[in-house]
């Protein structure tokens, strides 16, 4: 086995990842780790999604419960990604606007 | 179609075959993860919960630390909804091993079932799909209870199902095979009171009438949830077990009438969309209660038709 | 019969299976329409619930039309619905409506990694005292083996997930999403620390060595292979990370065993 990284090495490392992590956590002591807003994600899988319902019916067009039969071929995203940049695009996001695919 | 034997077995032997009431008569409600904190918090009183087992058939994390903890204050109702009794094919083995273990990790006082299917070709449809009556159908589900029953080593409840159509194929009425799967396999019956009205009024038939055909010895545990209202293609009502608004009035009145001829059972109140505050699922339990409890002379609850 | 049916409840053509009858003669198609609404809706709805991040970059209206194109493609293969859309990121890089979106399939990637995470396994982290312990005997560090928590995921991106993701998570951060440059490479560590699914953007060389981690690679052989692949790998710092995550569960050295 290549004995480039010694044991003592590790060892130091070890040590001073345990210091660290005993250490109060401040926003720098990851260096550059990000934390996640916990709380918020917490609440997105806290559902069960499994039931025996069955959904509103088939006269509720309009609500989210209704199967629209939209199809996705032929639309465009509109949500947040049209605040990021899009630098695959030569347009950026008046490519994205202008995508179309023609599929059945 | 096969003769079948139609023979009823006396009402005395199924009632001999012990029925294990365990959960208290009194009125329970689906715990919901949204509920988790305030039930740990508040130990609301209320007579059981109940989970939809597959929610729970995960290796660990929160759910499963909140089931625990909720599990040791109060008695337990799982409930499956993806077994697929009524399936073409064979029971799918591997959910079924998932489902002894979640059975033996929290000893549930009741485990209960669809007379329904949703798997297909491997494929999980997640609803409880119609199944057509006939000798065929009959045995199959048979040797599906007999299946589960044996695995899990415990009588289960299989509930009647609302349904939205029916089969050119089937040869039984739906309280005849029901009261077949009973006595050959004998299951006890979980008696949806809602998909009582749902299914007589989706198929033109008289929910009482309905209601006196089935094993009604053999119940275990009643449901009870509210309907949306739709119409079919010729204008007539169709009732949708939505399961996302209070007991109608009309349910409530079909209950007092189950429970005259079945005396005081575990009643959940089922609640799976538009789910509102604790508060108000533990209120629509409390309603339930005062009817077990008879303290609610019938005539009052008598509104609407 | 049952193959009619559940033919019927994913085709497209608005038809039911033959067979079907009504009480009332009515045409069952509409009937059969609250079976196949009630379907496709509800898996829709699962995976909406699984994917807030995805649906919120591009837009409820087309994330529910391109989700039903998932749900046709690839039904659920298991009644647990808690566990669905493991194939939702390859099924988004090969949908050409988001090929614009390049970065779309990773972040789909990282919140289904955030669902196994939060229904993994428990397990405790090693206490500071089986931690020096291990320490102690410097000479075994190099053969040293890790078991991490069973919810801890690396996912290695060529785009900024972790960025991207995070500005999803409060009001406040959407503004950090105008001045995003999507095509960094970020990489991920996700890990459930009690009933809490965090994540984290790591640097290339803590991807390299968590992953090595989780093939079962010694200490030694995982700082190798992370140096190797980025010679400003911090192991003080990675290892630090993961013990705040709560991620390390064990430590096999050649003489002891720590768990």
């Amino acid at each position: 086995m290549n004995q480039t990284v010694s044991a003592a090495s590790l060892a130091l490392a070890f040590g001073a990842a345990m210091s660290i992590a005993a250490a109060p956590v401040s926003a720098a002591s990851h260096g550059g780790a990000m934390k996640a807003e916990t709380e918020k994600c917490y609440g997105v899988a806290m559902k069960g999604k499994n039931d025996c319902k069955a959904g509103a019916g088939t006269s509720c067009a309009g609500t989210s419960k209704m199967d629209h039969q939209g199809n996705a071929w032929s639309m465009v995203p509109k949500g947040t990604c049209e605040k990021t940049m899009s630098k695959t695009s030569s347009t950026g996001k008046g490519q994205l606007m202008e995508f179309k695919e023609k599929k059945a | 179609m096969d003769a079948i034997p139609l023979h009823r077995p006396a009402r005395a032997a199924t009632k001999a075959a012990a029925r294990p009431r365990s959960l208290p008569a009194r009125a329970g409600i689906g715990l919901k993860p949204e509920h988790f904190r305030e039930i740990l918090d508040g130990t609301p009183e209320i007579g059981f919960f109940e989970v939809h087992a597959e929610n729970y058939m995960v290796d660990g994390g929160p759910f499963h630390h909140y089931l625990s903890r909720i599990r040791q204050r109060y008695p337990l109702s799982i409930h499956g909804v993806g077994l697929s009794i009524g399936g073409e094919g064979p029971l799918d083995e591997a959910h079924l091993d998932r489902l002894a273990r979640l059975l033996d990790r929290y000893q549930p006082e009741s485990f209960s079932e669809h007379l329904a299917w949703s798997s297909h070709g491997g494929n999980f449809y997640n609803d409880l799909l119609p199944v057509a009556y006939n000798a065929a159908t009959l045995a199959r589900v048979c040797n599906h209870v007999d299946r589960v029953q044996e695995r899990i080593k415990r009588r289960m409840l299989l509930e009647n199902p609302a349904t939205y159509v029916e089969f050119a194929a089937s040869t039984l009425d739906e309280t005849e095979f029901i009261s077949e799967v009973v006595s050959r396999s004998g299951c006890g019956l979980l008696l949806d009171v809602n998909n009582v009205h749902v299914a007589c009024t989706n198929h033109g038939r008289d929910a009482r009438e309905y209601l006196t055909a089935l094993p009604l010895d053999a119940v275990g545990q009643i449901h009870l949830a509210g309907f949306a209202e739709d119409v079919d293609a010729a204008g007539a009502p169709l009732r949708i077990d939505s399961h996302g608004a209070p007991v109608a009035e009309v349910v409530w009145e079909l209950y007092c009438h189950a429970l005259d001829m079945v005396g005081p059972t575990p009643t959940l109140i089922e609640r799976d969309s538009d789910i509102p505050a604790l508060p108000v699922l533990l209120a629509e339990a409390r309603h339930a209660e005062r009817i077990l409890e008879r303290l609610l002379p019938v005539a009052a609850e008598s509104a609407v038709s | 019969m049952s193959a009619d049916f559940a033919d019927a409840l994913l085709a497209t053509d608005g038809g039911c299976p033959p067979g079907l009858t009504t009480w009332n003669g009515s045409a069952p198609e509409k009937r059969f329409a609250v079976y196949r609404n009630n379907v496709v809706v509800g898996l829709i709805d699962a995976l909406a619930d699984s994917f807030p991040v995805t649906q919120a970059l591009v837009g409820e209206e087309f994330f529910r039309a391109m989700a039903r194109e998932f749900v046709r493609a690839e039904p659920p293969r298991s009644p647990v619905l808690a566990l669905y859309g493991d194939g939702f990121g390859d099924f988004i890089d090969r949908f050409a409506p988001v090929a614009a979106l390049p970065y779309l399939a990773d972040l789909a990637r990282l919140e289904y990694l955030r669902i196994l995470a939060f229904h993994a396994a428990d397990a405790s982290p090693l206490t500071q005292e089986a931690l020096g312990g291990v320490l102690a005997d410097e000479a075994a560090l190099p053969l040293a083996r890790f078991a991490l928590h069973p919810s801890l995921f690396v996912l290695a991106s060529a785009h900024a997930v972790v960025s991207l993701w995070a500005a999803h998570q409060a009001e406040s951060d959407a503004r950090q999403l105008a001045g995003l440059d999507t095509t960094r490479a970020e990489s991920a560590l996700v890990c459930r620390r009690e009933l809490a699914v965090e994540a984290f953007r790591i640097a290339p060389g803590a991807a390299c060595f968590i992953a090595a981690l989780t093939r079962d690679a010694s200490l030694g052989a995982a700082v190798e292979q992370a140096l190797a692949r980025d010679a400003d790998f911090d192991l003080a710092a990675t290892l630090a990370l993961l013990l705040r995550a709560g991620a390390i569960v064990g430590i096999t050295t050649p003489r002891r065993t720590q768990a």
